[in-house]
This record gives structure tokens, sequence and C-alpha cells, in this order.
């Protein structure tokens, strides 16, 4: 089992005690089942971290679980296993998120649910606590950032609430482990049974409401003597909550309280059922119109009240004067962009020049040393050539060639991307972009997703979860492709280097080849807007569509944690993932240079066959074939390029055939590929189709995962493509006219 | 090499024809696509509506009147009429064509399932508000009726749609409304929207363009025979007396709010305090519930905090949380204003 508890926080040890072993990932076994619930940034993850020792990824933005993690650990001898819910603001299951936790909620039928609450935001978390104190009395509430609270000058009675909400109430810090026993105990207390739950005060409802619900409760009692919150049903089933209708037809409901003895309850007869329904749509007819919205506007009455009567010295609420003042700055018409480009030039300034030297050491070791070691090793073993071929030249070195490439700016780029996000400066900038993209009908949160692309799309993609309105997220999952990312910046500059910086006078080079550099990125985000306008006009025009965007208050960033955990969730497992794609690369690259018929090479026969398209395209069949075989990794579409155009062509050196390489120098790499035929319309284009051609097979796979459709899978990989094929056509065409 | 003109031609050429082939709505395929759905079946059931939908209104069906609403001749109008007859959903008696028993079943059954996609498209999906009765036209025709069961359960078997009509029962029952039209209300009543006929669809999108919507307030200040002119939020304008004849309206009781609350979140300047009176009816589906979660229910009192660079989405303290939202939801929620209290030091 991977265990990935270490530590980065030293101090986080000592508030641990020896009975808390943390076990990682969920064990097949457990003695209860502990949820966790919350509102969204309210440090739930942390909570969860801090209970499991597994490093989730945490930051300082709404909407970070999407999908539900678990974890488990043991503690005074009982394995727990926890389960980490996407954080919501309800459970009035309006969207997946809260479908999902409502669900596990009740139908997961856990032993403890730990609601995890930010104490300068009660009132408005309260609001989640108590509709989870609905369902079930098995809670245990986690007061979290008190310290944040008590620098705002808010205090909580945790005893009174204790009294309010009729279930444990623990203080803490989840971030610096303060409070993790106390709840720790109080968990084993309620699911041992040692404190049950009591009785609490249950808000009542406009007259036409509670008229239908004390209308429905008895025939539910009747039906489901056993059930704990007929209430709660009622409304429910009053507010067609197909979940519970569901529960209510298959008898399931009556079984969801377990007794003590672990023994089902006998299953309610049918004709009951069928009853409880009956009653519940006869009595729906008689429902306020704005029901939904009376409900909820109850809830959140509630909640305040039992929050003013908790909170000391009234319901004060946190001020974050300083919060205001930084926001001031860094939302502000005047410098608000400035500042946002200036960061983000910062960050990308870094990684481009932070990872040069580690790339080229990587490079070094792996490919330079690396390999004639491995050949050395083989032949000692005496392996047959073509094994050996197989797999050093083939597999070893595309994976050599990922690794040296993408390892060292997404070490880079991804922490240096946590570190802002853990500030909560992020949110901000897609507060500010927001209008943008609203323009194009995409969400402003898209302007993350895409930073983040970047760096990788695949990860980008991930990234899309914190956009929570569907059609939004669609747009964003489709267009992350048109930003330039970290595997294409070394083709954009070591192509621009070639063929356009050499176009101007020497002192100039640098500065020309960066800027077509920049200018096929900016092209890229052009692009984006572009294909984000149009998705959103056409083919999802009739997505569900709900904006949010919260902005959490600013945090001090922990240094250490973030290096830790980006390094681990998001560079590892992308890199992870690359190599694992980039394996069969490798192997196909290898074989079809090696495998002859008729005389001649697979690649040459694809190579000739795809030359007249190639050139059609302003490009060649070798570029082509470059992008086909290298569809699973844009890292190796360079080596893999010059690789074929030795193998076709009359050039001289290489490596041999189906070996990827790189030449040491810029200029030995132009002259073999002007020797190749290649023309500064060949670079254009080749530019050109870097940017727009079909995401990498990471991020097509990535894509599927997140969107589990295969049709905007497609729409995804294809779109690029027919825009890239487009694009190059008409340059080379137009360019031909001209220059004829 | 090719020649790049003729590759240029050859290319110009060919999006022009997948134009031609895949434009929306004029293109040859969904041209295709519309004739390739008005099989024998959907010509029958609207055929059948037709004639229910005359009788809802005490008239009688002619063949003028069928061949007109389904754009056929007077021919296949007669045809279709006697199809229905056969099938005993129609009776033909010497006043014209009566429905049957079975025939007003099926006819509710095509209305339920119609006003019940009407409904799901409002609230489940972004489909904006004029095209809900053409999808419902084309999907009332596809869904048998166990789907429109599902839908119905799924969408929590909902009693209006959107336009204001009752959906009728499975049973086919079906509430009677009150059918007063806003260019049948006298001068100096206030009156509240209740339907808007979405039919047919040029009216509807006028009435749209002017701000008309379900739910909202009217005064009706004056009234001659070609216009009636009304006003609502401090604006006046006139609405034409056929398209009024589309607009359903309930007459409030002296007393209640003429003008309805008129000042929204969007109106509040930085640090300006207001109290949620309601969110707007046009606001439903997913953006209403979302709304409702983030805390924006009545007397929420709400802060604006701060405009973002651009100057919208702006940012609102509701309930503890910063929250961005924009112009257009901030539009919905309708506030009045709180005095907001001498700053406290601290």
């Amino acid at each position: 089992m991977p265990t990935l508890s270490a530590s980065p926080c030293g101090s986080c040890a000592q508030h641990r005690t020896q009975s808390l072993v943390k076990l990682g990932l969920s064990p097949d076994k457990w003695d209860y089942l502990v949820a966790l619930a919350g509102n969204p940034n309210v440090g739930k993850s942390t909570v969860f971290n801090a209970l499991t020792g597994l490093r989730q990824h945490t930051g300082n933005w709404p909407g970070k679980t999407v999908v539900r993690a678990e974890g488990a650990f043991e503690h005074k001898g009982k394995r727990v296993k926890v389960v980490d819910l996407p954080g919501t603001y309800s459970l009035q299951a309006g969207s997946v998120d809260e479908e999902v936790a409502r669900d596990f909620v009740l139908f997961g039928r856990p032993d403890v649910t730990i609601v995890v609450v930010d104490a300068t935001r009660l009132e408005r978390n309260l609001n989640l606590v108590l509709q989870i104190r609905e369902i079930t009395d098995r809670v245990v509430v986690f007061l979290n950032l008190i310290d944040e609270a008590r620098r705002h000058g808010i205090a909580i009675d945790a005893k009174k609430l204790e009294k309010e909400l009729g279930v444990p109430v623990v203080k803490g810090i989840a971030r610096e482990s303060v409070g993790i026993d106390e709840l720790l105990d109080a968990v084993h207390e309620v699911a041992t049974g040692a404190h049950s739950g009591q009785q609490i005060r249950i808000a009542e409802h406009v007259p036409r409401v509670e008229q239908a619900i004390t209308g429905l409760v008895p025939v539910i009692e009747q039906v489901f003597p056993e059930v704990p919150n007929p209430r709660w049903v009622a409304l429910r089933l009053l507010n067609a909550d197909e979940a519970v209708q569901e529960a209510v037809r298959t008898g399931e409901l009556g079984q969801l309280s377990r007794d003590d003895t672990g023994d089902l309850v006998d299953l309610a007869p049918e004709w009951g059922r069928e009853q409880v329904l009956d009653a519940a749509m006869r009595l729906r007819w008689d429902l306020p119109p704005d029901f939904h919205d009376v409900v909820t506007q109850r809830a959140f009455e509630s909640a305040e009240e039992v929050a003013s009567r908790v909170q000391m010295g009234g319901l004060k609420k946190a001020g974050f004067a300083f919060d205001r003042k930084l926001d001031s700055w860094l939302t502000s018409r005047i410098f608000g962009f400035p500042l946002m480009l200036l960061i983000l030039a910062a960050v990308f300034w870094i990684t481009i020049e932070g990872a040069n030297v580690p790339s080229a050491m990587l490079a070094k070791v792996l490919v330079e040393d690396g390999r004639p070691w491995l050949h050395g090793l083989a032949a000692a073993v005496s392996m047959p050539w073509w094994l050996d071929g197989f797999l050093i030249d083939g597999v070893y070195l595309a994976t050599a060639w990922v690794i040296a490439v993408m390892l060292p700016p997404m070490a880079i780029f991804f922490p240096l991307f946590t570190l802002l996000e853990d500030f909560g400066y992020l949110p901000r900038v897609a507060f500010n972009l927001d209008s943008m993209f609203r323009k194009a009908g995409a969400h402003g949160k898209q302007a993350l997703t895409m930073c983040m692309g970047f760096g990788c799309n695949a990860a980008g993609v991930v990234a899309t979860r914190i956009i929570d309105s569907p059609r939004e997220r669609l747009i964003a999952i489709i267009t992350n492709n048109f930003s330039l990312c970290n595997g294409r910046w070394p083709t954009q500059i070591l192509i621009a280097t070639i063929f356009i910086g050499a176009l101007a006078p020497s002192g100039l080079g640098g500065l020309v080849s960066a800027s077509a550099v920049v200018s096929i990125a900016l092209l890229g985000i052009a692009m984006m807007f572009f294909s984000s306008w149009i998705l959103s006009r056409t083919v999802l025009r009739g997505e569900a569509t709900s904006f949010s965007l919260e902005l959490p208050p600013y945090r001090p960033p922990r240094v250490l944690q973030t290096l830790y955990t980006s390094v681990i969730d998001r560079t590892l497992i992308v890199l992870w993932r690359a190599v694992i794609f980039a394996i069969p690369a490798g192997a196909v690259i290898w074989l079809i240079s090696n495998i002859s018929v008729g005389g001649l090479t697979l690649a040459h026969h694809s190579v000739a066959w795809l030359d007249p398209l190639g050139l059609l395209l302003g490009m060649n069949g070798v570029i082509l074939l470059a992008y086909v075989v290298a569809i699973p990794a844009n890292e190796i579409v360079i080596p893999t390029i010059l690789m074929l155009t030795v193998l076709t062509g009359s050039g001289a050196g290489g490596e041999g055939a189906g070996v990827m390489f790189e030449f040491g120098s810029v200029g030995v790499t132009g002259e073999l590929l002007r020797g190749g035929g290649w023309t500064l319309l060949t670079a254009v284009c080749l530019m050109l189709f870097s940017l727009l051609h079909n995401p990498c097979s990471t991020t097509i796979y990535t894509i599927y995962k997140e969107t589990r459709s295969v049709k905007w899978t497609t729409v995804a990989t294809l779109m690029p493509v027919v825009m890239g094929v487009t694009v190059c056509f008409l340059v080379a065409q137009v360019w031909r006219l001209l220059a004829a | 090499m090719v020649n790049p003109a003729l590759a240029l031609s050859v290319f110009a050429l060919l999006v022009a024809l997948l134009a031609l082939v895949f434009w929306p709505r004029r293109g040859v395929y969904a041209r295709f696509a519309r004739v390739a759905l008005l099989t024998e079946r959907v010509r029958l059931e609207d055929a059948l509506k037709h004639v229910y939908t005359w009788e809802q209104a005490g008239r009688v069906t002619t063949l003028e009147s069928l061949a007109g609403r389904l754009e056929i001749s007077r021919v296949k109008a007669a045809m279709l009429l006697q199809r229905l007859a056969e099938l005993s959903l129609i009776r033909t008696t010497d006043e014209g064509p009566e429905l049957s028993d079975d025939g007003r079943e099926e006819a509710l059954r095509l209305v339920r399932t119609h006003r019940l996609w009407e409904r799901y498209l409002a609230d489940r999906t972004g489909v904006p508000a004029t095209d809900w009765h053409e999808e419902a036209e084309r999907e009332e025709h596809r869904l048998s009726a166990e789907q429109a069961e599902t839908l119905s359960a799924r969408l929590g078997h909902p009693r209006w749609d959107p336009h204001g009509d009752p959906i009728p029962t499975l049973g086919g029952h079906m509430p009677e409304v009150e059918q007063l039209s806003l260019a049948g209300v006298l001068a100096g009543r206030t009156v509240e929207i209740v339907h808007l006929e979405d039919e047919p669809r040029e009216i509807f999108d006028a009435l749209l363009t002017q701000g008309l919507h379900l739910g909202g307030r009217l005064e009706v200040l004056s009234r001659d025979n070609r216009r009636v002119r009304v006003a609502s939020g401090g604006r006046e304008w006139s609405v034409d007396l056929v398209d009024a004849r589309n607009v359903t309206v309930r007459v409030l009781a002296e007393g209640e709010s003429a003008e309805g609350p008129s000042e929204t979140l969007a109106d509040l300047a930085p640090g300006e305090v207001g109290r949620v009176l309601e969110i707007s009816p046009v606001c439903r589906g997913p953006q209403r519930r979302r709304l409702l979660d983030l805390g924006v229910v009545k007397g929420t009192e709400i802060t604006m905090e701060m405009a973002s660079a651009a100057g919208d989405p702006v940012a609102y303290l509701i309930r503890g949380a910063l929250i961005a939202l924009r112009r257009g939801q901030a539009e919905w929620v309708l506030i009045e204003r709180v005095e907001t209290p001498a700053e406290v030091a601290g």
C-alpha cells in the first residue's frame, strides 16, 4: 500500500496521540464509517488530511473536492473509514455535488457525519449543519478556523451550540492539527453510542407548508414507524425529491435507521409505501408556488437564530478590513489588470528560467548517459538487437524524453500556482477576468484553468472542476487545449529560433523569435475565446448554466506543505500518466522505422503517403507522421521529426533508425531541417499546427474521465484539428499565392 | 505542387457547400430534418391538438382553420380529420368535428407532454425562453407516455408550465384558469401577469422584448382601441392591443403594491446595504436555486463590497461570505435599501 503519510510539518506530530495510526488509503474493512461534510472552502480537505494523513490537494479555493475522496485511520483500536464529501452550501440536491453529499449522508449510512464549520461564518455554515441534523442524530460539528475567528473578534460559545444542536461541538484549527484529538474522541463517542443526539427544536414553516407537513407526517409514521426524521422525509417528498421517493417506493427508507442489533427492520408493506407517495402527491397541490423559496428562507432564518444565540456579543460578522484593503488594489480598475499580468508573467518567467538547468541535466543523465549505459547493459546480457532497440531506443528513450522536458517546468509551475491559489489570489483573477469570459459565454474561472493549461492541458482539464456550472465547465474543458502547454513550448521556441529569429539582424534574433512564440500563445488565447463563443451559441446553447464565484478570505500560504502536495498531487500524477502514454508511442516510433515492407520501412511508406497532404498544409509528410505517432506526448514531436527527417532524407547525422534525438546545437538542427526541404512557411505552419491540433492522448483520456461523455471527448479532440488544418491550409495557399 | 489559386477556390466551394447543407434552420440538413419529422403521426397529433385548442376556446374546427394552422391544403386537412374519425378520436357532427373521450384524453396527454417539456427546458437547461415552445412542439411527439411520467417525476410533478399554463395531471384533470387578458383591463387597475401565450412566436418574442414576464406587475394607465398604455418599474410604454390579448393577467386588490419593488442589488454602490424582497420570477431553474443556496432569500441583508477591475461582476457580502455575482444575476434580486449604520471602529 503506498503511504504518503510523511508529514512535511514536524510540529503536527506533537498534536497526535499514539492511538492515532494513519492507514492512508482505504482498507477493505472498517469498524466505523465517517462522512466529512461542510460548506465549500471551510478546510474540509485539511481536516481530512489531518485525520488520515493522505495528502489530498487542499487550496484556498471553493469546490476542491468534487469526486469523493476516501481514507482511513485507526483510533482506539477501531478502524475508521473517512469519506470526504464535496463541499456544498445546502443539501437541497440542486447540483450534482449536493446530490452526492446528500445521498451519502442519507443512504451511505455513515456511523458519524462530521460537519466542518468555518467559525468566521457561523451563520452561513449552520444552515448546512441544521439540514444534516434533520437527517441524522449522529453528527459531530468541528468548528474550524477558530484562530481566524478570534482575529476578527468573534467568539462562539461551543457549549451552548452543543445544546442548541444536540450533538458534540469541537473547536479547532485543522491546519495546525489543533482539536483533532478532541474531534476523534467525539467521533468515537457518537459512533459507540456513548453520546446520542438529543432532540432539538424544529423550525416551523409558513402555515401552508406546515399544513402539508402535518398532513403527511402521520402517514409516514404509520408506514415507517422507525424513521427518525419523518418531518424531513415529508418535506423532501413534498419537494418531489426523487431519491427519497425512490427510497419510499422500494422501502429502503425504513431500513436506513439500523437499530442497535444491526438487524434489518422488516420491509414496510407495499400498499403503505404507495399510500405515502399518493398522499405527498395530493398535498403538493396545496403548496404555495414559491414553496422552494420559502423552505430555503426558513432554513437560513433558523440558522441565523441559532447563530445569534451562540455567538457571544451578538451576531457579529468578520470584518476583513485587511482583505478589503488588499482587494482594493488587486481588483482596482486601474491596477487590477497590470498587477495581474505582472504576477502571471513572473510565474511564467520563473518557470521558464528555472526549468532550463534541471531539464538539461535530466536530458544529460537520462538520454546522453543513460542510454549508452543501458545499451552496454543489454550487450552484457547479449540481448538480441531488435529487443535492445525496441526497449531502449523506443520505449526507454520516449519516456526519458518526456520526463526531461516535462518534469522540471511542472515541478516549478504547479507549486507557484498553488501558492497563489492557497493565498486566495486566483479567485480574484477570475473575478477580474469574468466579464471577458462572460461575453464569450464562459466562466471567469476558466481564466485559471487556461493558465493551468499553459503548464499541462491534462492538469488544466482536471482543474475545471472548480467551475460549478455545467455548461461553462464543458466549454473550459473543450477549449483548454488552446493553451500552449509545456510540451509544446520547446517546439515553438526551437522552430522560431531557427527560422524566424534568423531573419532578424543578429542582435534582435532572440527578441524576434520570442515575440513569435508569444504571438502563437496569444493566438491560442484568441482561439480559446472564439471557440468558447461559438460553442456557447451552438452546441452548448441549451446546457444548464448558473454562475457563482466565492472570493475566500486571504490566508497566509503554507509554503512547505504546498510544495509537497503540489508536487505529489499535480506534477507526479500528470507525469505518471504522460509516461504511461509515452511508452507505446516510443515503441511505435521504433517499430515503424525498423520494420520494412518491400525494401522500405513503414516510416518511409507513411511519409510518402502523407507528403501530398502535408504540402497542401504548408508542412510535409514527416511532420504529419510525427504528429500522428506522437499523439501521446507533444514533447517527442521534435525528436521524432529529426529522426524521421534523417531516416527518409539523405541528411547525415542522427543516431540510427527509430532513435529519437536532438542536436546540441540549434545551427545543426537548422541545417538538417533546411536540407529536408524546410522553408519559413514550413516553420510557420508547424508552429500553427503545434498550437492547433488534437490534445495529447493523456489529455483526451482526462477529458473523457472528467466528462464521461464520448460525444464531448470527440468534439474536444476533433475541433482543434479541424481548425488547425483549415488555418494551415489557408496560410500556406495564401502565402504561395503572394510569393508567386 | 497544387496551384494555390485552385486550392483556395476548391476550399471556398467546399465551405459554401458545407454552409448550404449545415446552416442552422435554413440549411438543407435542417430543412430535411424538419420534413422527416413531419410523419403522418405527427400531423395527426397536431390536428388533434388543434381541435382540442379550438374546442377549449369555444370554437369549432373548420377545414380552413386546420389547413391554416398546419400549413397544408384543405384536401389534406379533410383527410386528416377523416383519419382522426376512423381512429374514433373525433366524432363528426353537423356542427363540425368534436372530440371523443379517447380523443380528449389523447389531446390532454399531448398538452401535458408539451408543457412538461417546457417546464424541463425552463428549469433544468439554459435554453432561452424564446425557444421553449418550438422545442416542446417537437418533443411532444417523441416522448412516450412512460417517458413523460419519468420526466414529470424528475421535475417534481410540476403543476404549471413556465408560461403560467396548468399542466394537466395524468388523469387528465386540469384546473380552470380565469382568462382575463391585458387588453380587457380597465384603466387605473394594477395587474400581475399570470400567463404569456407562446404562440404565435412573433408576438411572444415581442412581449419578451418589451420586458413582460410571468409574475411581473403592471399599472394600466389608459386604453384605446389600438393600444394599452402601461407602467412598471418607473417606465411607461404602450402595448399593441393584439399583443395584449396574449397576456393573461390577474387584477390585484387595491393596496397591493402597484410598482412592486423596483430597486435591485445592481443598484447598490460600494458599502451600501440592501434587504432582499424577492428574486424575480424570471430567474428560475438552476440559476434560482444557486442564488437561494448562496443565502439570497427574503430578508437577507446584502452589502455591496466591490466591483471587479472590469466593473462586472460585483462582489457582495452575503451572510458572511464574499460572493461575486454578475450584473444580470444582481438585477434579478429585488431589494429595499437599508440605512447603513455609522461605521463602527474596529
